[in-house]
């Protein structure tokens, strides 16, 4: 128990803001609006993923926001001219996986930092869409949108492809041996390496997998509306990496793992809906969830002090 | 100093040569256009009219902004302008004061000045090209909502951010025209979406659940009016829930053919284009002069002039009839 | 890359310093868009980036720019980082105008509460930091994002203030013995901020720092204490950029600033700050600050990129570009001497954390 304190935290925290909203606000919980507001969060669940193993090496990727962009657009051009949707899936996750080993190479191969990589990968990325896209939406052919399953079938299908995806990076983490490096290279990277793990290799590998994932994501965002719009993918790496650190995974490394990311997304993603059906005002969105995050990152802080002292 | 003298007649020497050769291309009079934002499709189709009457006038069009809204960014690229010497400067300011201080810079240098979409302080530009007032946008939203909702009912307001000055505008008069008018109507919530289609769906999505009695979805920014139809219809409540807003015929047409959305409303922005490009030309060539009443734009007609504000018109309501008739 | 110490004294030693090159390219750079980027315009006129006039307007765009990078060299000299710069300043640009319009204070006194507040923006980074050791990246980026809701909750998302008195725009307006007035407040803030790291035993432990806290701390510097200096400074010296900036645009916006932080840490480490920690200095932040100046205004007098259309995008992307050269440039002489010492039986290198 105590070992998982802070992801039971955000589970709780999570629960009473539901329990709060049951009470005060019970339009809430009705079946369709809820699997619609999950089905959207369900992209950023999986960028999520690869964030949290980003993390969790000590490392961070900011331009996620801009790969997704690029990854849905690419993917929006591949659909609308034509490719079969079973092409276009493996061809936007390749896409993000080469951006992926991009950030990774100058990150695990020169050693630099991540946050002023990701930084300047962040901007070029977004500029030259801008460039190359100038804001005009990509329009999709009619087969696209769910998959050509229709919206029920289509939203359970996204919901069920993202929570497997949880599952299996969220076992793998925790009971395949490449999942113990990724622990150790975030806790110790000379400890690991002389424990014979290599962590550049592991380093590289997170970033090709966050790329990865991101392609991932983006497909899935794609097929819930007949459209693309270039900014899609706008503050993504905010929420992303609020939702991560807000579930308990520390941003010094080492420790945190995916269920934990999933509480900090719901809970981030419920604030909206929130803030709409408890009739608060739209513009204190912002600062409540900077205020989760800090008081996250605060009892994080805390926490790692009494367990030094 | 021998040499840094015969560097400099060097310089004196072949630098008008190159002006000349880069410029001397374009005896042509030359016009640069700014929109808000370079990628709001908005400001896009403001561009393909512009395109058009430059290609009828026989000038060059500059069109060049900054990628998201941004004053100061706006400054720079003017000064850019003034730099290279245009003829004409047509810009949609973010921001009135701000904006203001270039214009006038570039009015000293003898540039025309004029501005359309959004306007700078008077006295830094000759003329105001007004696609419509922000009364006259917020009177036909509020008054289109209430004959759909038969003069009752709840409604919400999607808008771009909290921030943006045209969006705080159109609500006001919204508001306006709401309390003068319409008391059997109410006003639920007003959410942002910060531009985003995706957004606007969520937030749509939340809004229907929130207020089961919603009867209306209006959305102030163009991505905001598919990203609530899209959510309308996976929520199945098209025609019990109507969704208008400001926006593009093309980004909306499947959800007006569908009976999603009811109506778009907007102005021709080709045309708002295509006008101030005309404009500044007859500007710059002495053509329009102050206290001018009307303007010839070569295809469109004569346009009424009120001041130093040139009107485009009446906004104009896209629907099933005739949306299929536009291309931007 | 060692500014602070002098080793060997000489000429040679000023020629191969990393300042002194950049020096170089900062003029070159400044001669070539001269050559190509002044011309005399279809009007007749002689424009461009040769003229006294657009000197000035890139001394004017850049102070505010400036004053982050100073704001930053400090907090990334301490191996720290602060991402909440851009969005504290979008802060105290509001609250100035709050203190102004909304509580009528005279201008002098909205300042002095606007620079207070700077204060305790950067009191709250330090605050988190050094008490409860957290990681700077994550605290500021939660700031970050803090700080910019602030901005648009306190002025509900829309208000904007305008129409100051025009012996206040004076100073992101005026001229003041030939130069921009801003222009001077600048130069007075960096010397004070030279004076501090390369003058100052307080400024000087910040290298200690950012090489080894431990060590630092052993050698009896009061590790804590200096952090909290460096972001509280850092928050003063934003809070007197917001001013700036709302006096040169005459408004003062919630969104002000936005996206500044990139700019700043290029400039920072351009100018030969390591990102690590540990070396750095004022006067490569200050030639930082120019090159990315001169780039960004050099690039947009081209007359072939104004015929592009596009300014805005080339010079978001040669900023990134350009900080990935002069991350993988700083870098470059590391690598050289690990490899040197391959070679060599090897004293060991210590392992550097890739965060």
């Amino acid at each position: 128990m105590k070992l998982y304190f802070r992801e039971v935290s955000v589970a709780v925290a999570l629960v009473v803001l539901l329990g709060a909203l049951a009470i005060f606000a019970p339009a809430f919980y009705q079946p369709q609006p809820l699997l619609s507001l999950l089905t959207r969060e369900m992209p950023t669940l999986v960028v999520a993923c690869g964030a949290a193993l980003v993390i969790i090496t000590r490392q961070i990727d900011i331009s996620v926001g801009s790969m997704f962009s690029v990854c849905s657009v690419c993917a929006g051009l591949l659909a609308a001219s034509g490719w079969p949707l079973v092409a276009v899936l493996p061809a936007s996750v390749a896409i993000g996986a080469v951006m992926g080993v991009f950030n990774g190479a100058l990150v695990a191969g020169l050693g630099l930092p991540s946050i002023v990589v990701t930084l300047a990968t962040m901007v070029t990325l977004r500029q030259s869409l801008n460039l190359m896209r100038q804001g005009e939406f990509v329009n999709l052919p009619d087969g696209v949108q769910w998959f050509g399953l229709g919206q029920f079938a289509g939203q359970w299908t996204i919901v069920g492809a993202a929570l497997l995806v949880l599952a299996a990076l969220g076992l793998g983490m925790r009971h395949l041996a490449v999942g113990r490096f990724v622990y150790a290279v975030g806790s110790n990277a000379e400890a690991a390496r002389l424990a014979g793990v290599r962590p550049r290799l592991v380093t590289f590998l997170v970033f090709v997998l966050m790329g990865a994932l991101t392609g991932l994501a983006a497909m899935m965002n794609i097929v819930q509306s007949p459209q693309v719009q270039p900014l899609s993918g706008a503050g993504l790496e905010l929420k992303v990496i609020a939702a991560v650190v807000v579930g308990g995974v520390a941003i010094s490394g080492g420790r945190g793992n995916l269920w934990g990311a999933f509480a900090g997304l719901l809970l981030l993603a419920c604030v909206s809906p929130a803030l709409t059906h408890l009739r608060i005002e739209a513009y204190w969105e912002k600062a409540i969830q900077g205020a989760i995050i800090l008081l996250a990152v605060v009892a994080d802080g805390v926490r790692m002090r009494k367990e030094k002292s | 100093m021998k040499s840094k003298f015969s560097r400099i007649l060097f310089l004196a020497c072949v630098l008008p040569g190159l002006a000349a050769t880069l410029l001397a291309a374009d005896a042509k009079l030359m016009i640069a256009m700014m929109p808000k934002a370079k990628g709001n499709a908005y400001f896009l189709s403001c561009k393909a009219g512009a395109d058009k009457a430059a290609r009828e006038l026989g000038v060059e069009l500059l069109f060049d902004g900054p990628t998201d809204t941004n004053a100061a960014k706006q400054n720079e690229i003017v000064e850019n302008w003034i730099t290279l010497g245009v003829d004409v400067i047509a810009v949609a300011a973010e921001n009135k004061e701000g904006i203001s201080t270039a214009l006038r810079k570039a009015q000293k240098q003898g540039v025309a000045v004029i501005t359309y979409d959004a306007d700078s302080l008077p006295d830094a530009r000759s003329f105001f090209v007004n696609q419509a007032t922000p009364e006259g946008i917020g009177f036909a939203l509020m008054d289109e909502a209430a004959r759909l909702c038969g003069e009752e009912g709840e409604f919400a307001i999607i808008t771009a951010t909290l921030t943006a000055a045209n969006q705080r505008e159109w609500q006001r008069h919204i508001e306006a025209r709401l309390a003068e008018k319409y008391p059997r109507m109410k006003l639920v919530a007003v959410r942002p979406c910060d531009d985003l289609k995706d957004r606007a769906q969520s937030e749509a999505t939340a809004l229907m659940s929130a207020n089961p009695n919603l009867k209306l979805l209006m959305a102030i920014c163009s991505p905001g009016v598919p990203g609530a139809a899209e959510a309308v219809k996976q929520a199945g409540k098209t025609g019990k829930v109507k969704v208008i807003g400001l926006g593009l015929p093309n980004e909306n047409k499947r959800y007006v053919h569908e009976g999603v959305t009811d109506a778009v409303i907007l102005w021709n922005t080709e045309d708002l284009g295509y006008l101030t490009v005309y404009a500044g030309v007859a500007l710059a060539n002495g053509e329009l002069k102050p206290g001018a009443t009307r303007i010839e734009a070569g295809s469109l007609g004569s346009f009424e002039i009120q001041g130093d504000n040139i009107l485009l018109g009446k906004p104009f309501l896209f629907t099933k009839e005739n949306i299929d008739r536009f291309d931007f | 890359m060692n500014s602070g110490e002098s080793r060997r004294p000489g000429w040679k030693s000023l020629l191969l310093r990393y300042e002194t090159l950049l020096f170089v390219v900062l003029v070159a750079e400044w001669l070539l868009f001269y050559h190509f980027g002044t011309t005399t315009n279809r009007r007749g006129i002689v424009v461009g980036f040769g003229t006294m006039d657009r000197q000035f307007d890139i001394l004017r765009h850049s102070c505010e720019i400036g004053l982050l990078a100073l704001a930053l060299t400090p907090v990334i000299i301490t191996a720290g980082i602060d991402l909440s710069v851009a969005s504290l300043l979008g802060l105290c640009a509001i609250l100035f105008g709050k203190f102004h319009f909304d509580a009528g204070m005279p201008i002098p006194i909205a300042i002095a509460l606007t620079l207070a507040c700077g204060c305790t923006g950067g009191a709250l980074n330090a605050a988190l930091i050094t008490t409860l050791r957290l990681p700077p990246l994550i605290v500021t980026l939660g700031t970050y994002s803090l700080f910019r809701g602030l901005a648009e909750a306190i002025t509900h998302g829309a208000v904007t203030y305008t129409g100051f008195p025009s012996s206040f725009l004076a100073l992101g307006q005026g001229r003041l013995l030939g130069l921009p007035v801003q222009a001077w407040v600048f130069l007075g803030i960096a010397a004070g901020v030279w004076l501090l790291v390369h003058r100052t035993v307080h400024g000087r432990s910040y290298r200690a720092i950012g090489f080894s806290p431990e060590g630092a701390r052993f050698a009896g510097i009061p590790v804590g204490r200096r952090l909290a200096t460096a972001y509280v400074l850092a928050g003063l010296i934003v809070a007197a950029a917001a001013i700036i900036y709302t006096a040169r645009l005459g408004q003062a916006k919630a969104d002000a600033g936005m996206g500044y932080e990139l700019f700043a840490i290029t400039a920072v480490v351009l100018g030969g700050t390591s990102i690590f920690g540990g070396t750095g200095s004022i006067a490569g932040t200050l030639l930082g600050v120019a090159a990315i100046a001169v780039l960004k205004n050099g690039l947009a007098t081209l007359p072939v990129v104004i015929r592009m259309n596009a300014a805005e995008e080339m010079s978001g992307l040669m900023t990134g570009a350009l900080l990935l050269v002069a991350l993988t440039g700083s870098i470059v002489p590391g690598l050289l001497s690990k490899l040197r010492a391959r070679r060599q039986p090897a004293s060991p290198t210590p392992v550097q954390d890739p965060a």
